[in-house]
Formats: structure tokens, sequence, C-alpha cells
């Protein structure tokens, strides 16, 4: 056990769910005060080896062959006590969705007692210790957060909070589980710089999963790439970046929407790196239609929410509390043309959409839809116009019916919206799963069947069931590996052409944006604080919070 | 948290009021003229106009619930038409022997959060498998016949226990509460013991769990704090609620086992049209109802701070 030694070494290891595979022969070492990148698609086995590394494999995981050593004791031969005594301890964790990893009956203060529960220390000298580490992870207003509930935290304070529980314990190994997946763009960057300080004061190892290239890029020492259960390839990050020596790895780098400098018109995929196709500003003005009216015009829209008032609010006649979601934004999209809303969560922008369908009531303002103003008439005759925009959502599996067939559910719409008179059901939902490139045999699956990607085809294939003018698509690309990211990306770009489309992307994904769109709209607290080509508004942003967002997610290369 | 606890009495007074107006209600439209019940046939029309003067009878509807509100303010219930006794002394003395029975019923009711647990915990085990089977079938069976049968078995067949009355001094009085309570509480302790098991299982598959887990925090306490806790509002819930079964179904059970109570003084009640009693029987029932859904709706959130900012 000489400082030579890594902290980690796994060696052989095999895992298996039932008959199937997911980590497949693994053999890994965790060298001691560096921090390891474990990449991979979903599916890949990257949490599984995370999981097993600390002891908690779901009750069906069943590891077959291998060993796991820490610090030169096996961990496979681990008791529950022996578990007690380094979990916490040597060994921390922070878990991937910050949302649901505190208790939520819990006072933070009280939670952060309860993981010193090795140590001798009096409850004063905790407390202590647990403030010390909230002001270590900058959290604002420290001590007034020990007496608060997790859910009165935002998500980006939260998962601060789990930081500030997996140092506290200055731990030999940290382990964190996608811990910046569901953060918006700017609150990534700032986490991952957080633990890059912290690893660095604490001068522990770190293993640090997730699907996001660039953060392994700034963020570790060495990546780990993993495909399918196996290990593709293992090095030094600006080896493996510069020189990937295994295909997978070469091809999902290639992939990455984040690496290719140059706007696409189709984005490379994993299966077909020749897809990869540069945009041509000749067609992107053909397709969109700048000479007759905006297909959807937004005018000076207010919308505005009420908190429901208490009992004892009405009897002392407090007035209603107000939130201005929306403060007058306007916004024009022209026939074919895509836009993207950009802002971070709480910025109004998912508001902003549903309002332009309705679904929220709007203050003030006007809407016009192909030159009606939809604020102005019935909500009988509404519901012909939201024939003509399609929501696409943002949870694909979620938003369908887990006990109706995919094909069911794309024809849904045409039922609904009684269009469904005289079409063959059967044939329009395989024309539907055939235009977003899924094969007829879909029609009877059922939504537990599908990957992510492809049920996020479904998605689109149900938003363009009704032939709608417009799709308004919610982080279309949210949570997909790189690989998928750029299919879904390849099929709305052709889809745009062929049915001259017209797209408003909600999304923090500056990426994809920056490829897809041809015009940017960026939201802060509510108000619309920029708008321009993407072109222009990426070389030179002119609000600060602009700066800041393009800082975080395309960094000094792209020319920011 | 004082704020939401007013608010939520506030609420619940309110209720009280409503339910009680509802209920004056429904007995206006109960065919039949009391006078002529209470007084019998061959009373003297003088005789039955007094009566109905007495009671109120002749005036407006609201303002007989204005008198029977501003009785009730001053305590006082009306008398009871057959025994001229005031109705609210009544209530007192009999109240004690319902509100026993559904304490130990209760009390027993517990029984089944640690059965859950247990069951939860040690999944797809023995315990879990046998407690599945008794619990559904004691679900299925009703109060009655269990009732009956314990009767049969444990009074009738082996004569160790009293299968009538309530009894007098303090063991006695245990010894009576031992049938009617098992007789309720079965169906309950096994429909709890899977409601636990249900939301054990569920949040013990939480992230939160597998963090606590994660940093080593010892089992038992993650069992209670960061388990059961966030397992029990429901169940807390249902048992709030379910103090209404348990009451209705003491009805039942105080006439299978000749108990006196509030739910054989209503039983009676009723079959002789003595509606100062029946009045006074659903008020001290609704009033006991309510007062428990209300401690319910305040434990939880005790226990989970997210009810009382979602409200």
């Amino acid at each position: 056990m000489t400082e030579h030694t890594p902290l980690i070494e796994i060696n052989d290891l095999a895992i298996k769910f039932g008959s199937h595979t997911a980590v497949n022969n693994v053999t890994m070492d965790i060298s001691r005060g560096r921090i390891m990148g474990l990449v991979g698609e979903s599916g890949s086995g990257k949490s599984t080896l995370a999981n097993a590394i600390i002891g908690l494999l779901p009750y069906a995981a069943q590891i077959s062959h291998g060993s796991i050593h820490f610090d030169g004791r096996n961990l496979l031969s681990f008791t529950a006590q022996d578990w007690g005594k380094i979990r916490g301890k040597d060994l921390a964790y922070v878990s991937q969705d910050p949302m649901s990893a505190l208790n939520p009956t819990l006072r933070i203060g009280k939670q952060m007692l309860d993981i010193q529960h090795f140590s001798e220390q009096s409850t004063t000298e905790k407390l202590a210790n647990a403030l010390a580490a909230l002001e270590q992870v900058r959290m604002p207003q420290a001590q007034a957060r020990l007496s608060m509930y997790p859910h009165e935290l935002s998500g980006g304070q939260k998962q601060r909070v789990c930081i500030a529980m997996a140092i506290m314990a200055r731990p030999k190994l940290l382990i964190t589980d996608e811990a910046t997946t569901a953060l918006d763009a700017t609150l990534e960057v700032e986490i991952v710089q957080l633990l890059k300080e912290l690893q660095k004061d604490i001068g522990c190892s770190m293993l640090f999963v997730t699907h996001h290239l660039t953060v392994v890029e700034e963020l570790c020492d060495d990546v780990t790439v993993m495909h399918q259960g196996d290990i593709k390839e293992c090095g030094t990050v600006s080896e493996v970046f510069s020189n990937p020596s295994d295909k997978y790895t070469s091809n999902l780098l290639t992939c990455d929407p984040s690496r290719i400098e140059e706007k696409c018109r189709r984005l490379p995929i994993m299966f077909n790196l020749g897809l990869k196709e540069l945009a041509d500003p000749e067609t992107d003005r053909k397709r969109i239609n700048n000479k007759s009216r905006p297909l959807l015009s937004i005018r000076h829209l207010d919308v505005t929410f009420r908190k429901p008032r208490s009992l004892i609010d009405i009897l002392t006649g407090k007035p209603k509390q107000r939130v201005e979601a929306v403060k007058t934004a306007s916004l024009d999209i022209a026939p074919g043309e895509t836009v993207a809303l950009i802002g971070e969560s709480g910025s109004g922008k998912s508001t902003l959409a549903r309002a332009a369908f309705r679904l929220v009531p709007s203050e003030k303002g006007e809407i016009y839809f192909d030159g009606t103003d939809l604020l102005s008439i019935t909500n009988a005759d509404m519901r012909s116009f939201r024939n003509e925009m399609s929501l696409m959502m943002q949870d694909p599996i979620g938003s369908l019916n887990p006990r109706m067939p995919v094909g069911t559910s794309v024809i849904e719409p045409l039922i609904v919206s009684e269009k469904a008179s005289g079409l063959n059901l059967r044939d329009e939902a395989i024309h539907l799963l055939e235009l977003v490139g899924l094969s007829a045999d879909f029609v009877d699956r059922y939504p537990h069947e599908m990957s992510g990607g492809q049920a996020r085809r479904v998605g689109v294939a149900r938003a363009l069931a009704l032939r709608p003018k417009m799709i308004i698509a919610d982080e279309p690309t949210a949570g997909l590996d790189v690989s998928i990211q750029g299919e879904i990306f390849n099929l709305l770009a052709e889809l745009r052409e062929s049915m001259s489309l017209s797209i408003l992307i909600i999304t923090h994904n500056l990426h994809v944006v920056r490829h897809l769109a041809d015009r940017m709209v960026i939201m802060y607290h509510g108000e619309i604080v920029e708008t321009g080509t993407t072109e222009n508004v990426i070389r030179a942003p002119k609000h600060a919070y602009t700066k800041v967002l393009l800082e975080a997610n395309l960094q000094a290369k792209y020319g920011v | 948290m004082l704020a939401y606890a007013i608010q939520r009495i506030i609420v619940s007074i309110l209720i009280i009021i409503l339910a009680v107006t509802a209920l004056f209600v429904m007995i206006q439209f109960v065919p039949g003229d009391p006078a002529n019940v209470m007084l019998g046939p061959r009373a003297t029309p003088e005789l039955k106009e007094a009566l109905r003067e007495r009671l109120h009878l002749n005036d407006a509807f609201i303002v007989q619930v204005y008198y029977f509100f501003s009785g009730l303010m001053q305590g006082d219930l009306g008398v009871d038409l057959t025994s001229n006794r005031p109705v609210l002394g009544i209530l007192i003395e009999q109240a004690p022997f319902t509100a026993s029975l559904v304490a130990s019923t209760l009390l027993v009711t517990l029984l089944g959060i640690p059965i859950g647990t247990y069951a939860a915990v040690h999944r797809d085990g023995f315990f879990d498998k046998a407690s599945g089977v008794v619990s559904v079938s004691l679900i299925a069976v009703p109060p009655i016949v269990i009732g009956l049968y314990l009767i049969l078995f444990f009074s009738v067949s082996l004569q160790l226990l009293p299968a009538i009355g309530a009894g007098e001094g303090f063991w006695e009085i245990l010894l009576h509460l031992v049938l009617p309570t098992l007789a309720i509480g079965l169906t309950w302790i096994g429909y709890v013991s899977r409601l636990v098991r249900a939301s054990m299982i569920e949040v013990l598959g939480q992230n939160h769990v597998k963090t606590a887990r994660a940093f080593g925090i010892p089992n038992q306490r993650i069992l209670r704090a960061y388990v059961l806790r966030v397992a029990l509002p429901a169940t807390i819930t249902v048992l709030g609620v379910s103090i209404g079964f348990i009451l209705s179904s003491a009805v039942i059970v105080e006439i299978v086992f000749s108990r006196p109570g509030i739910g054989k003084l209503m039983y009676d009640a009723v079959i002789s049209r003595n509606y100062p009693v029946v009045m006074g029987t659903v008020l001290a029932s609704t009033v006991f109802i309510v007062t428990a859904t209300t401690i319910s709706d305040l434990l939880n959130v005790m226990l989970d701070p997210r009810t009382k900012d979602e409200n």
C-alpha cells in the first residue's frame, strides 16, 4: 500500500442482471489524487460499475467473477459492518439526481448530522462541521440553510448540499454519478469548478461518471470509455481526446456536436460518420419564407401567475402574491424558420411557449398565428389552431401512455381532433412512423420496449400527426447520448426542409442550437433580453447574461 | 406550523357546523310527526302542540338550527324524550365505553406498522408471504362475522373471555374490551400492514435512501428516519379516515357484544325516533371523526413539511 499503488484496483469484474451482462470483464485502476472520468452511453454499464465500488448494486445484480480492491482491501468480501466503517468516511457518493437525493422530511442540518454518525464529537461541533462544509461549497446563507428542508432549496443548492456532505467526510474516493447532468449549463460549469477545487483541497481521488464529454475534458485527468459493458479505452484525457486509439471512442468524439466547429446541415452519427454535411446559407435562405407575414407573432405578452392565498391570508386581507413569469415578450417566427428559446430553468421560456398555445392564460398582449389573434377567439375555435401547432414533450417515454401501443399513441391526435374518419388508421400510423425513420413493426410495440432515442422519434411522429405548420420542441435532446442527439437533430432538420415546418426549440443545450437554429432568443428572469441570428449572437453577444451563458457552454475555442 | 394548525382547526369547525346542519335537514325529511311518535296515538292535540312548541318544531327550519346551535354553545343538547334526562349527560356517560373501544382498536391497528415494515424489509420472505395471505383474508371478512366467531370460540367453547357487557373495574373492563377490539381491529391490522409494506417498498427504492446508505448511516436509523418517516404519512391519512369506519363498526359490534356505548345509544334512539338523542350521538361522532382527521393531517405536516407548503 505505497503511495504508488492505485487507490482502486478492479480486476476482471463481471456483473450480470439475470442473463444480461451489464459489466463485462472490466479491469481498471483509479490512481490516488487523480480524477477519473467514466464515460459511455446510457446502458453502457458505467453506473453499475460505480455502484459496485460503493457496494450498492441493485438487488437483481450479481457479481459473477472478478475483484475490486480499495486501498488494498477486497471490497467484494465486505460484510455490512465493514461497509459501515468505510462508507461516508473513506468513500463518498454524490448521486445522479439532486432533486431526490435528500430526505424530504428532515432538515438539511439534521441530515448533515446523520452522516457524521461515526464521529465522537458533540452535536454543536458536528453542526459547526456542517456549516463549514456548506460554506466551502459556497452556499449562500449557509447558516439559514441548516434549518431548511430540501424542498425549500433550488436544484443547484441541493446539489451543493450533496457535495458538501460528500466532502465533509474528507473521503479517499469521491464517486459522482452524473452529478451535473440535471443542472443548467451555467450551473453545471459552477459545480464542475467547485468539484475541481474541492478535489485539490482534499487531495482525494474522484470517479466522475457522465455521458458529457465536454465536462470530462474540463474536469478529469484520466478517462475510461465504456460501451455495452466493455472498456473500450483508458488513458489520460489529453491522450484519449486528442488521439483516440479505439474506433468507438473516436466515433463518439467525432459525433459530439460540441466538437464540430462549423455549422452543420446534418450531423454525423455513430453508425454513419459520412452523414455530416455542412450548412449552406443558400438552402437556409430558401427554406425560410421571410416575405409573407410571420407564422407566429407574439406582441408584448405578459403572463402572470397568482399564488393561492391561505385562509389566514384571506382573513387578514393580504393580497394575492403575483409572479410575473413572462414580461412584455415579443417574438416572430417566419414559416420554415427555426428559432431557439434559451434560458435557465425558471426563466419563463416554457411558460412563453405554453402561452402561445393558450395553455396558460396571458395577462396582456397579442398572439397572432397565421394572421389570427389567438387571444380574441373562443375556446372552440382555438381547438382547430391547436392542430396546426404541435408540442413535443420533454420526457418522451413519460408522455406516452404505457398501456397503449405506440401506433395508437401516434394517431391519437387525429382521433381526438375528429380528423380520423375516412383514414386507414393503421396505415396512417405506419406512415407517420416511417416518416421519422422507424419501421412498421413499431406500431404494435409498447413504450417500455423502446430506447430513449426511439421514444423521442415517436414523440416527433405524434407531433406530426396533424400535419402542423409549427412544432414546439421542449428540450428535444435532453438526456440523450451524443449519437442519438445527432439522429434527432438530423430528423428535425430533414423534416423542416421537406415539410417547411417552423420549429421553436426550448433548450439550454447551446451546441444543438448552434447547428440547428436560424435565430436565438435569450430569456432571463421572464424577459427576452436578446434576439438575433445564431451567428451574430454567438459572435457578438450584447447582454451580460448571454455572455455568461455562451462562456459556460461554448468555451474559448469557438471564438467567444 | 402554528398558523397552519390554527387554519386547519378553523376549517374543521366549519366542517362540523356544515355536517350538523346537513343532518338537521335530513331529519326534517324523515316521514312521521315526532310528536305523534313520542306521545303515542292517544295523546290529546293540546299535549302534542305543547311538545311541538317545546321542541321548536313549529318554527322555521333556520330558527330550529339557530336554537340547536345556541343550545349547543351553552352545553344544552336537549332532553331525552323517553327518560327526560339531558342528552349531554347521557352522552358523557356513554362516551367512555365507545372511546375506549375505538382507542384500543386503533392501538391494535398500529400493530400493522411493524408487521408491514418487517414484511417490506424482508420482501418475498416467508413472513412477507404469510402475512400477505393472512392480511388479505382478514380484510375480506366483515367485523360482525369475526365478532360472532370470536364469541363462539373464546367465550362459548373455551370460556376464556367475556362476551357480553363492558365490565367494571380496570381488569374486567380490559378483559371485556379484548373480543370487540379484535372483531373490529383484525381487519385493520391486515389493511394497515399491506399499506405500510407497499409504501415502504416504494420509499426503499428512492434515491435519498441510496444516498443515506452510501454515507454508511446505520441501518436502524435509515429505516426509521429515511424510510418509515417518508412512508408513514400515507398510512396516517388512511388511519385518520379509518376512525370513521371503526366508529361505524363499533355500532354493530356494540350490539353484537351487548356493550353500552354511543353506538348502541344511537341505534336505540333511531329505532324509537328519539330525535334529541339521535342529534346528540351524531354530533358526538362527527366531532370525533373530524378531530381524528385533523390530528392525522397535523401529524402528517409534522412528519413531512412538504404537505404544509403544498396547501
